[in-house]
């Protein structure tokens, strides 16, 4: 008894006298909760179906927290029950008479500090009635030992917790220090309990310790219990696995980026902000435009998780990384629309030029095989030719999905829309000229190849690419064109020409009235 | 033919008369008929006696107060003997004890109260077929039944109709040899308190929100190979809560906002008229609409629902976890969010 783990000093009369004191001070603490707690429960003995011990194993495994009290002038623990041992690694006696403010992480010192602090029994508590919003001037009664609802405290707080499970036999000071040294973990805690306050001369002159010199009249301290919440959705199963590279993102109805997860920006190359309002049809391979159309299109229309073929993502220096993801989209449970999609993109390969790692273990068989499906898939489309994919106008591409699903939705109809001709890649607008230039001339302008002002679009940047085709002026032509003008007959490729800069430079969007194009060829 | 029937006749009269005079007046016919009757009633009798006798004894054996007991009929003893009886293969199956019990500063009953005081809850073990096993004490407060009227009985007894279904999920995923895993789901239970927090009718239940959080616990005997423990908590209607960290908001019913109060701004960086008509969902981590999908869906089925954490984005970028609890009015929602 004469060396106490607070101390290197060894015996001082003093000093054991105040251990003592304090002692007794939480002692008498802890008989008055006792004492409150059994008011709860009926006057008279009653028999339990469980034995007491057993009853408190079990609620603490269902609700898995721990009890405790703290002080509310300086945050001393006065009381911590074991299940502590469990929960945060630490013993009680490491525990108890510590300064709850040392556990806490530092940024959430003051919220814990507020919620301790606003015990002080003056009106100005600023309380609130959660179902009105207004604020309850709730006093707290003097001299309550009872519970009332007026002191409800709730938090979250981050604690430290050792990383080192303590045996519970142990008892040295030495490893006990260092093991608090090396511990820096924070886990987060949702603490729930109340608020108490006894008058200290309840407590008699033992009560005049140093914790109570600021608060003369009355002890306050707040009785809680402590409980992990755990952050993430709840894994199916436990077991591990090497997860493959792999990063989310949202879209909108239309295709346009409305979230982009940081991981991608190692992938990817693009920062999140570079990526958010862009149509994803501009950075799809031109070769996967088709099926991942097709996929949007199912996904808008089915709640289940769709997955994409591999395909190729266009990063910010110009390579592509195979993708493969899984799609669908969230529907407000209340007014049934798709609020937007969520897509898990999973990263096959990172480079085309090198097989790199593909970090998904069932893949790496059928990575090879999906490479070359990859490369098989060119359809064949009728009217346009293999190389074709315009890039300028695939922006125009998701919207054009979206629209479909919106006026399937509203006229309710069959599930050919006007819009939906487009199995193809091609944009509609160019579609729609097409239709609507008088008949004399269609065979002319029905472009195999709208195809031709295509290719690979390597250098040029795109902006959000809309229906608004203005905005596309800064495009270089020349370097989109030319690639592919070569498998077209010369009249072929003039006409592409033309169609691409007249699209550039008028407003084409669907509203764009075709009659009053007069086309003189 | 006579005879015979003025023998019936004769014979009828000495269960008029009564007792064994009746057997002097009757002819020996009826007298083995009556003895023999008087016989069987007699060891019916008897046999009522043992069984009740055997039942006294089996309820004197149940640690129940003695005002409790001589209320109970027959199948309520049956019942909780059989939940003691579960129980305690259920505790003896277990892991044993884990801790050696230290001094305790305080009693472990008063601790176990004051944990269930303060998850405002109690404690509810279930079996894989439903059958609640072991209900704490103060269910009494939570819905109006006592303890003894409950435990043994199945819940689906208990629980609307609707819920029964995610109550099954819930228990059949308990009964795969799992790990310890978590549950938490909300489900409706009736409740015989009145509004003002009465014990009412039987007959005239509501149903209460409850919210029940607990995990799996291995009994490797009876019939059940595990058991869910369970902490449940009513939904409370009402808060009063230290507002620091905590802004309130309305919404419609497809969750966007129709109104917030001014808290948000410090806490989000929004400005409440920068919200109005925004879904909740633009506004939370992709990886959380999951729980927010259930928790809404919660919502417009039970009426009351509480989310578990979820990321808010603030408006300067980043995100910020958050609770919800949420209740709904007549038309709109109200929802209560508390941060950290």
């Amino acid at each position: 008894m004469c060396c106490n783990k607070h101390t290197k000093k060894g015996c001082f009369s003093s000093f054991h006298l105040r251990i003592t004191k304090k002692l007794f001070f939480n002692r008498l603490i802890l008989s008055i909760i006792s004492g409150s707690a059994s008011s709860f429960s009926e006057a008279s003995y009653k028999p339990s179906f469980l034995p007491d011990e057993e009853l408190k194993h079990l609620v603490l495994k269902a609700a898995d927290g721990f009890l405790f009290v703290v002080g509310c002038d300086r945050g001393k623990i006065v009381f911590v029950s074991e299940s502590v041992t469990k929960i945060l690694n630490y013993s009680r006696t490491e525990l108890i008479g510590q300064s709850l403010f040392d556990y806490i992480h530092p940024k959430d010192m003051g919220k814990v500090k507020e919620q301790l602090s606003a015990s002080e029994l003056h009106p100005r508590e600023r309380l609130i009635d959660a179902k009105t919003g207004l604020q309850v001037q709730a006093d707290l009664p003097i001299g309550a030992s009872r519970l009332c609802s007026g002191a409800r405290r709730s938090f979250f707080c981050r604690m430290k917790y050792n990383k080192i499970p303590v045996k519970v036999e142990e008892k040295e000071t030495q490893a006990n220090t260092s093991k608090k040294k090396e511990s820096q973990k924070y886990c987060t805690v949702h603490c729930t309990g109340y608020m108490r306050s006894w008058p200290t001369s309840q407590m008699g002159a033992e009560g005049e310790g140093e914790a109570d010199k600021q608060d003369s009249s009355y002890f306050s301290c707040l009785v809680a219990v402590g409980r992990i919440h755990s952050h993430s959705a709840a894994q199916v199963n436990g077991e591990v696995r090497v997860r493959p590279t792999e990063f989310v993102t949202r879209y909108a109805m239309d295709g346009k980026f409305t979230f982009v997860d940081q991981r991608a920006t190692t992938i990817l190359g693009y920062l999140p902000q570079e990526l958010l309002g862009t149509s994803c049809y501009e950075y799809f391979h031109q070769d996967d435009l088709l099926h991942l159309a097709d996929r949007h299109r199912k996904v808008l229309r089915s709640r289940e998780k769709i997955e994409t073929n591999c395909y190729k993502f266009k990063t910010k220096y110009g390579s592509f990384v195979t993708l493969q993801s899984q799609w669908f989209s969230f529907v407000n449970p209340w007014n049934k629309e798709v609020e937007y999609i969520v897509s898990t993109n999973t990263v096959i390969s990172y480079d085309n030029s090198r097989t790199g790692r593909s970090g998904h273990k069932s893949e790496q068989s059928g990575n090879s095989k999906a490479s070359e499906d990859c490369k098989k898939s060119l359809p064949v489309l009728p009217g346009i030719s293999s190389a074709s994919g315009t890039m300028i106008y695939a922006g125009s591409i998701g919207t054009q999905i979206a629209n479909e699903l919106l006026d399937f939705n509203k006229l309710n109809s069959s599930p050919s829309s006007p819009f939906s001709l487009a199995q193809d890649k091609s944009p509609q607008t160019l579609h729609q000229i097409t239709n609507s230039v008088p008949n004399g001339e269609t065979s002319d302008m029905e472009i195999p190849g709208k195809s031709s002002s295509e290719g690979e679009p390597q250098g040029a940047s795109f902006s959000g690419g809309d229906s608004l085709m203005g905005e596309n002026s800064q495009l270089d032509l020349d370097s989109v064109v030319g690639a592919s003008l070569n498998s077209l007959s010369n009249d072929e490729a003039a006409m592409a020409v033309i169609m691409s800069l007249l699209e550039t430079d008028t407003n084409l969007g669907e509203a764009v009235d075709f009659e009053e194009m007069h086309w003189s060829l | 033919m006579f005879l015979s029937w003025l023998g019936n006749a004769l014979g009828s009269w000495p269960k008029r008369l009564g007792g064994k005079a009746s057997l002097a007046l009757a002819t020996p016919a009826t007298r083995s008929r009556i003895s023999g009757r008087r016989r069987r009633r007699k060891a019916a009798r008897r046999r009522r006696r043992v069984e009740s006798d055997v039942f006294g004894d089996l309820s004197r054996l149940l640690p129940l107060q003695a005002s409790v007991r001589a209320h109970l009929d027959k199948p309520s003893i049956i019942r909780l003997t059989l939940s003691f009886i579960r129980m305690q293969a259920l505790l003896r199956a277990g892991e044993g004890r884990l801790f050696e019990s230290e001094t305790e500063e305080i009693a472990p009953l008063d601790e176990t109260k004051m944990y269930l005081k303060i998850l405002e809850g109690f404690l509810m073990v279930l079996s894989t077929t439903g059958d609640m096993i072991f209900l704490s004490d103060n269910v009494s407060k939570y819905m109006g039944l006592s303890q003894t009227e409950l435990m043994g009985h199945n819940i689906f007894e208990y629980t609307h109709p609707c819920d029964h279904e995610e109550i099954r999920h819930n228990l059949r995923l308990t009964a795969e040899l799992g790990c310890s895993q978590k549950r938490d789901f909300v489900m409706r239970i009736k409740s015989a308190l009145t509004h003002r927090g009465r014990v009412g009718n039987l007959k005239s239940t509501t149903w209460k929100v409850l919210h029940c959080q607990g995990r799996v616990k291995l009994c490797v005997a009876s019939s059940s190979v595990s058991c869910l423990l369970l902490t449940c908590r009513p939904l409370p209607l009402s808060h009063t809560l230290l507002s620091t960290h905590t802004f309130t908001s309305q919404h419609g019913m497809d969750m966007r906002f129709t109104y917030c109060d001014q808290r948000v701004t410090s806490l989000l960086g929004y400005r409440p008229e920068e919200l109005l008509g925004r879904s909740i969902y633009d506004l939370c981590h992709t990886l959380d609409t999951s729980c927010l999908n259930k928790n809404h869906l919660n919502l417009c089925l039970k009426s009351q629902s509480v989310s578990g954490q979820y990321r808010m984005l603030v408006r300067s970028g980043g995100y910020v976890w958050q609770e919800k609890q949420k209740k709904t009015l007549k038309v709109p929602n109200l929802f209560k969010l508390i941060f950290f």
